[in-house]
């Protein structure tokens, strides 16, 4: 069967998670309501390295999934690889959920951050700042010695 | 000879045309392009088995599909 041709739904050993398998194969359709498309793909992104990936309409909100095996596998392992990427599909899902609740939060702290950083004196700023100081005066003393402000008391009583 | 069809809702044709170019010294890789889908036809294949090549194809083109949405959604944000 060409990719891209709709198979059958029962084609070979029984999965124990409910997926369709194939000798070398693993399909299963997902529902784009629960799953948006952009959680499928941060799916098929990460297994790409593991496995083969492809993806074919087998409904108008439902996108059919087909993870075949690099190497022969066994129907345990590839119900084991179907059964890794759901998993992954619905961290995906819900992160991308967080991600879109949080979206305007995160949007306010990135301008606040931004507006505290343009607000911030420049280090030009704050040379001038010290520049303008007046460094001459000294209420306590601190730039006289300390022999000059002990006189005789100071001196060493042998 | 091998057909894959690409829906577009789900891959990017100009994805699936990236990967045919990668893959044009693995095997003879012509595009058919039709209202909602792109059909890659795979001839002759010289650079190893054709299920591989085929497969890795496809692979190719997935993550294209995904890395240029991700890099559109990202310059939609700015």
């Amino acid at each position: 069967m060409a990719l891209g041709e709709h198979e059958s739904r029962s084609e070979g050993p029984e999965s124990r998670l409910g997926f369709s398998l194939g000798p070398d194969h693993a399909s299963f359709d997902v529902d784009e309501t629960v799953y948006p498309l952009d959680a499928i793909y941060g799916g098929c992104y990460l297994f790409v390295d593991r496995c083969y990936v492809f993806l074919t309409r087998s409904g108008p909100r439902l996108v059919n999934v087909r993870l075949t095996s690099r190497e022969p596998a066994t129907a345990a392992e590839l119900d084991a690889l179907a059964g890794e990427f759901v998993n992954e599909l619905l961290s995906q899902a819900t992160r991308l959920r967080l991600s879109q609740a949080t979206a305007r939060i995160r949007e306010y702290y990135t301008a606040a951050a931004l507006r505290a950083a343009a607000s911030a004196p420049s280090v030009d700023d704050l040379l001038a700042e010290l520049d303008a100081e007046e460094l001459g005066d000294d209420p306590l003393e601190i730039a006289v010695p300390w022999e000059e402000k002990a006189g005789d008391k100071g001196t060493d009583p042998k | 000879m091998g057909r894959i069809t690409f829906e577009r809702s789900l891959y990017s044709p100009e994805a699936v045309e990236a990967a045919a170019a990668a893959y044009a010294e693995y095997a003879e890789i012509t595009l058919e392009r039709s209202g909602d889908a792109v059909v890659a036809v795979v001839g002759a294949v010289t650079g190893g088995d054709r299920r591989t090549v085929e497969s890795s194809f496809c692979n190719f083109a997935l993550q294209e599909t995904v890395v240029r949405m991700r890099r559109a959604a990202a310059s939609e944000e700015e």
